[in-house]
């Protein structure tokens, strides 16, 4: 089946390939393409703990919150006058009835005002309490027609379209010019809250040690950052403000209908708060079904903006691979697959609002049962009725809004979790505070290091090996040798699981990252530029780069000649991951970002693979140049880069086979070196 | 106006058309025309769903009325009831008020007396019937509520999706050209939160505003009746709400265009630091990153927020003027009910109103529905609001699939030729843009049963070459050849799937390794493993914890850049195609890997037509031909041997530029190699 629309194919054939039950959407352990965050059942505890945590995020706006909670008491005040005036208007003015204070029935707080019109004509009342509402409609928006301010933008139907909303919600009791004061307020506050999650998610995603990095997917890292965390204030919120106004507002209700309804019957208010526990009791064991379905919802939602993520990047490759179809397949699968488990979701919210209206109807069943009886009986009369039923669903509404508030933060905790979960993902830094190290004068020493994968591979195996400043050193061996491993332990990348790495003879685990990692340079074997100028590009790995160190950087890795023919030179922006560059050119750009750096250690993987013949020996030539007072690492395969290195590490298996000169190591006619030349063939 | 951060970004915005919001009436209704093909599949579910919507609000408020009616008049006061409610109580007559043979109505009156009321007992029996109905349909309600909402989510869902679907297979077939200049942020932004505003098309900006003109015409008539004045007060504060709603449209378009670019930005500041986490760390810049991060992510939070103050500070215009009616209207009213002033319609009011004249309870009356009235007034100044962000976020989704594609299929093309004997590019010219030519003059042929290398500098167009027999673009002038055939008359499918390409960046997906090779294929396992054999990859795929079915990290990112290579040589096998592309297939492979896979590949390529970008001179001199390419022409084509008998040729001086310093072997005296007879 497939439509047109304007000549374009609608494909509405991919949306439904995977079975789906309605029973298996509420089950536990659905696996998504989360490597490192699998899923975890939230258990009530940890539901507690996360809400604690948000609920510290109020440090990071003190002003804001305070000012907030001080605008919405404020309000407070104007309801305990404006219910009155419509009371004067009806007896005073329209039914023209005489205002006395002496008797009146009043609260206190009117007093004031009734004295003041006390022998005013009908006309004269009508034309203060005008006034009065005028002053208000423009300071506070008093008869507006609203309660006070909010604006949205419409959502759709996933979380991350209405994350928007979520992040920038503003609401107030207040209207007119105070109400916008009070309205930016709000968004700001619920917008820095945001911000303040947000920001501190992302600097820990980028603080992630290398293993972690290479199995966290993109479009996940995004969707926790953009759209998990906007949850803040709707957690925050509905945990402390809504539910303290809610209820107060409650109470003064009450306070001022003891003035009307003195017999109010009190055991009808305290029925109409039982409420509120019956709202926990009956959702309590829904509550974790809610926390797993959110989390499913948003998991399946990060799994479709990796597909999208994916699909993007790699452009190139779909195209040329013709893969167009099976990624949008994939795609839509996905994309299908968070829809229903959206839907899932809200039949777990339908649950929820069905046991929460369930309770509400039958309590207030029994109260009309109990109370209509004793009317039938002629105790109470129907008007008696109308009043106290009135009462107590206005108290069960409230009752049943902090209910709502209940199921909000539920609502909430998945995506919380989700983002604490990175957060306290383990961080280079945090596990590194070290002191500071001094700028490497000798170079780096490796003693009996091995390295394992977390998943039990063996990298490195027994490695002993001195790397001095002012030598250029190359490591050598066949594919999967652990070269780039060994290189990796020099900034801690990696940390050995055996043995120690000494820099100047100082363990690098006692030292601080920072001050290690200022003083190297990695250049990588992908070429991963950002879409942004060639200058940005450089800046981002030294910021205080002249402009002579940067063009020095770019000759040497000559880059000039091609910059030199963009049309902006170096302020020419590269598109989506430096694609407008052919994959040597953003190889040269990759070096020249290393080398701008201008550290004392200095990495390069395999920086010559795609380089031709004689950019290759130009960059060695500088290479050579730049180890004077350095220390240069080189990756390599090919024998006329390794050939010129002063040493040459030969790797083979995760263990050194052999050191040595180029000269040396070939004297040996046995050696593993040799042979790997002799296989080059040349 | 629009935040941008660059100059690339305002080209780009000048570009896009949905970011100078000249969104007019017409143009919005052909956006919502433009919505339509993607809810028509769903067309029949959306009729059902609205026309069950509204028959359940009919029969909730027909539930309402008649319960409250039951409950108070007959409950509690002890009426009797009238016979269709005793019908749907199923009760007796003696509950029934009497004379239903004539019209209700008169029988209520002219009975009074006859009607002594119903008995304590009976009360309670109404009201026990009553709480039966109450629960079986409250439940009933509950559960045709949910499956509505679950219906309409699942109906709305799908629009969405098709619409999400039809954006990524439109942005998966736009040429790298227009990919390489936009974000893959922007895309991302654009599928999920754009494309998102169709399910709000119908509801929001077509059925609601309608009810709402319904409900406000219907208040007007109300209060006109009771005065023409309040009529005239009405029509006088909604000359400047107009206006005011007039004046801040473009205002409120210009800020959610603002907005949303901004989210866009923001999504892709997020994506290029996460793919490029690794220079992040290796460059010391999670300080900057952050920086940049939290300065991109608060002038998003900014743009939200100037998008809702502008219309929050809207709404409150227009409310000072509605709410300074209403007051004002109120007390000219006050002084009617004081002076008893007769309503407009006076005795023929009563039958419509009730009132002839002003008092407490027309007050009140004419109050309420001027607050309604005005209420409504609000209402669709703010849905005015909304449905702006609504339309410039559709027409965001919409710029996608209003892009040609550049590669256009031709609408008969011919059968692509078999079997395939011999690609050319002929007088070939071609730049990515036009200012900087890539491709000038080229002109080469290779054959099958041959290995044609191509030879040259970095960026001299030889990747860029590949592309164009891929058709990922088309030449600006000249033609690609498959035999005699032009590229552009075949289907591009037909040239896509009859090329392998084993690709520089070694790009890998999510997956396992044998999806990766096996990648948009199809093949069997024994395919695979056969496919991973020749590619030198089934050793440490073999090696690995789940062989075959290990599931590879973010694009690969497990692998070592040598494993990475051979599983996309792997992946260029297994396709089995008459043309092979293999572009640095070994740059990153150890010499003895080299020769195991480029002697694999000769056995197994022997009568494709092989086409080799190298740099590599091990690579190289197992070319048949080598084709030396400078500055986006080809200036040598021939043998190694031959290339390198001229004195003065370029390719000599090029591969004398790799062996400088080279001792122990000068290029020329060493033996060519062919790999075919390696193995």
């Amino acid at each position: 089946m497939s439509e047109t629309a304007g000549g374009r194919d609608i494909d509405t054939t991919v949306d439904t390939t995977q079975r789906r039950t309605l029973i298996s959407g509420f089950k536990a352990g659905e696996r998504f393409d989360d490597r490192i965050d699998t899923g975890p059942e939230i258990s009530h505890a940890n539901a507690l703990v996360v809400v604690w945590r948000g609920l510290k995020l109020i440090a990071h706006v003190p002003g804001l919150f305070t000012a907030k909670f001080v605008f919405n008491s404020a309000m407070i005040v104007p309801g305990l006058f404006l219910a009155w005036f419509g009371k004067i208007i009806t007896d005073n003015v329209l039914l023209q009835g005489e205002i006395v204070a002496e008797g009146a029935r009043f609260p206190p707080h009117m007093m004031p005002l009734i004295r003041f019109l006390e022998g005013m004509g009908p006309m004269e009342v009508m034309l203060t309490l005008t006034t009065i509402y005028v002053v208000g409609l423009i300071l506070i928006g008093t008869r507006a027609g609203e309660g006070g301010h909010s604006a949205s933008t419409f959502g759709g139907s996933d979380p991350a379209s209405n994350a928007e909303n979520e992040l920038s919600e503003g609401w107030t009791n207040s209207g007119g010019l105070i109400g916008l004061i009070e309205y930016w307020l709000s968004v700001r506050l619920s917008q820095r809250l945001g911000n303040a999650l947000r920001t501190r998610l992302f600097a820990r995603l980028t603080h992630s040690p290398m293993t972690t990095i290479d199995e966290n997917r993109v479009g996940d890292s995004l969707y926790r950052v953009m759209y998990d965390s906007a949850i803040t204030w709707g957690m925050i919120g509905s945990a402390t403000m809504y539910p303290i106004f809610t209820v107060v507002g409650y109470v003064l209700t009450l306070y001022q209908l003891e003035y009307t309804y003195s017999d109010v019957a009190p055991e009808l208010i305290w029925i109409a708060w039982i409420m509120l526990p019956v709202v926990f009791v009956v959702t309590f064991p829904v509550a974790r079904l809610m926390r797993r379905t959110v989390h499913n919802a948003r998991a399946a939602g990060a799994a479709t903006t990796n597909s999208m993520e994916e699909t993007m990047a790699n452009i190139g490759a779909v195209q040329a691979l013709s893969g167009m179809r099976r990624e949008k397949e994939r795609f839509a699968e996905r994309s299908a697959h968070a829809f229903w488990r959206g839907r899932v979701n809200l039949l777990t919210y339908a649950l929820m609002e069905f046991l929460i209206n369930g309770a509400r109807a039958l309590v207030a069943l029994v109260i009309a049962v109990l109370v209509s009886d004793q009317v039938i009986d002629e105790v109470l009369t129907a008007g008696d009725f109308v009043a106290l039923f009135g009462l107590y669903m206005s108290i069960a509404g409230t009752a049943s809004a902090v209910g709502d508030l209940w199921i909000n933060i539920q609502d909430r905790i998945a995506p919380a979790r989700r983002v604490f979960f990175f957060i306290d993902h383990e961080s280079d830094e945090e596990r590194y505070r070290g002191g500071t190290l001094r700028p490497i004068r000798q170079g780096v020493r490796m003693e009996n290091v091995d390295y394992v994968y977390p998943d039990g591979r063996r990298a490195l195996h027994d490695i002993n090996v001195r790397l001095d400043i002012g030598e250029l050193v190359a490591f050598v061996g066949p594919t999967g040798a652990g070269k780039t491993s060994l290189a990796y332990l020099v900034p801690a990348f990696l940390r050995p699981t055996r043995g120690r790495v000494l820099a100047d003879g100082r363990n690098l685990e006692d030292v601080s990252l920072d001050s290690l990692r200022d003083q190297i340079a990695y250049v990588f074997q992908e070429h991963l530029l950002f879409s942004e100028s060639i200058r940005d590009n450089l800046l981002i790995a030294n910021p205080e780069a002249t402009e002579a160190q940067m063009t020095a950087a770019l000759e040497t890795a000559a880059c000039m000649e091609f910059i030199d023919d963009l049309p902006a030179g170096i302020d020419t922006v590269l598109g989506r991951s430096g694609d407008t560059l052919s994959v040597g050119q953003q190889q040269r750009l990759s070096i020249a970002r290393g080398l701008v750096r201008d550290t004392r250690l200095l990495i390069l993987d395999e920086p010559t693979a795609a380089l031709d013949p004689q950019t290759e020996n130009a960059l060695v030539q500088a290479l050579l140049r730049a180890r004077a007072d350095r220390l240069v690492v080189v990756i390599a395969h090919r024998l006329s880069t390794i050939r010129r290195a002063d040493r040459i590490v030969f790797l083979d298996g995760g263990r050194i086979a052999d050191i040595g000169s180029h000269d040396e190591l070939m004297a040996n006619p046995d050696g593993a070196y040799r042979r790997f030349v002799e296989l080059q063939g040349a | 106006m629009t935040d941008t951060s660059s100059p690339h970004e305002i080209a780009r915005a000048l570009a896009d058309p949905t970011q100078a919001p000249d969104l007019g009436l017409a143009r919005m209704g052909r956006t919502a025309w433009k919505a339509l093909p993607f809810m028509r599949p769903m067309m029949w579910h959306i009729i059902v769903i609205l026309s069950l919507g509204f028959a359940m609000g009919a029969v909730v408020a027909f539930a309402t009325t008649l319960g409250l009616d039951l409950f108070t008049n007959k409950v509690l006061l002890g009426d009797r009831i009238q016979p269709m409610q005793a019908f749907l109580l199923g009760l007796d007559g003696s509950y029934v008020v009497e004379g239903v043979d004539t019209d209700g109505a008169t029988a209520a009156e002219a009975t009074d007396d006859a009607n002594a009321g119903l008995t304590d007992d009976q009360r309670r029996t109404v009201r026990a019937r009553m709480l039966v109905w109450f629960v079986a349909m409250g439940a009933f309600g509950l559960v045709l509520g949910t499956v509505l909402r679950y219906y309409g989510a699942w109906v709305w869902q799908n629009v969405n999706q098709y619409l999400r679907v039809t954006m990524i297979e439109r942005l998966e077939h736009l040429s790298l050209r227009f990919h390489s200049d936009s974000r893959s942020g922007d895309a991302i932004y654009r599928i999920i939160q754009d494309s998102a505003q169709i399910v709000n098309l119908l509801r929001e900006a077509i059925i609601n505003p309608i009810t709402m003109v319904y409900t406000l015409v219907i208040a007007l008539t109300f209060i006109a009746a009771f005065d023409a004045l309040l009529l005239l007060g009405v029509a006088l504060v909604a000359v400047p709400m107009l206006v005011l709603t007039v004046l801040f449209t473009p205002r409120i378009r210009r800020r959610s265009v603002a907005s949303r670019v901004a989210g866009s930005n923001l999504t892709s500041r997020l994506q290029e630091t996460f793919a490029a986490l690794k220079v992040v760390k290796a460059s010391r810049a999670e300080r900057l990153m952050l920086e940049r991060f939290d300065r991109d992510s608060k002038r998003a939070l900014d743009a939200a927020l100037l998008l809702r103050f502008e219309m929050v500070v809207l709404s409150t215009l227009v409310m000072f003027f509605g709410g300074g009616a209403v007051i004002a209207l109120e007390y000219v009213m006050a002084g009617w009910v004081v002076e008893a002033r007769p309503t407009l319609l006076g005795g023929w009011a009563a039958a419509l109103l009730g009132f002839t004249l002003w008092n407490l309870g027309a007050f009140q009356a004419a109050g309420e529905r001027l607050g309604a009235s005005l209420g409504t007034g609000y209402g669709m100044v703010r849905v005015w609001c909304m449905i702006q962000d609504l339309f410039i976020g559709l027409e965001r989704a919409f710029y996608f699939l209003d892009l040609e594609p550049e590669i256009v299929e031709r609408d008969s093309p011919v059968p692509y030729p078999r079997p395939v004997t011999s690609v050319t590019w002929q007088g070939v010219n071609f730049g990515y843009t036009p200012e900087q030519p890539v491709l000038k003059d080229v002109d080469l042929t290779a054959e099958a049963g041959e290995i044609t290398a191509i030879v040259g500098a970095t960026g001299s167009g030889k990747s860029t070459m590949m592309s164009l027999l891929l058709r990922l673009y088309d030449p600006d002038r000249g033609a690609v050849l498959v035999n005699d055939a032009d590229l552009r008359d075949v289907r591009i499918d037909d040239i896509r799937s009859n090329c392998a390409i084993a690709l520089q960046k070694n790009v890998l997906f999510t997956g396992k390794v044998a999806d990766n090779i096996g990648y948009a294929t199809g093949a069997s396992r024994l395919e695979i493993e056969e496919a991973a054999r020749i590619a030198c990859a089934d050793e440490f795929i073999r090696a690995m914890d789940s062989g075959f079915d290990t599931e590879l990290g973010e694009r690969g990112s497990k692998l070592s850049s040598g494993q990475r290579q051979r599983l996309t040589i792997a992946r260029a096998v297994i396709r089995d195609t008459p043309i092979l592309i293999l572009d640095e297939p070994t740059a990153s492979l150890d010499a003895e890997t080299e020769h195991r896979v480029l002697a694999n590949l000769g056995e197994w390529g022997a009568d494709k037509i092989v086409l080799l970008i190298t740099h590599r001179l091990s690579t190289i001199r197992g070319a048949d031909r080598i084709a030396f390419l400078e500055d986006g022409r080809v200036r040598e084509v021939g043998s190694h041997d031959e290339l390198m008998a001229r004195a003065d040729g370029r390719y000599r001086e090029f591969v004398q530029a790799e062996t400088v310093g080279d001792a122990t072997a000068s290029p020329s005296e060493a033996p060519s190699r062919d790999f075919r007879e390696d193995m």
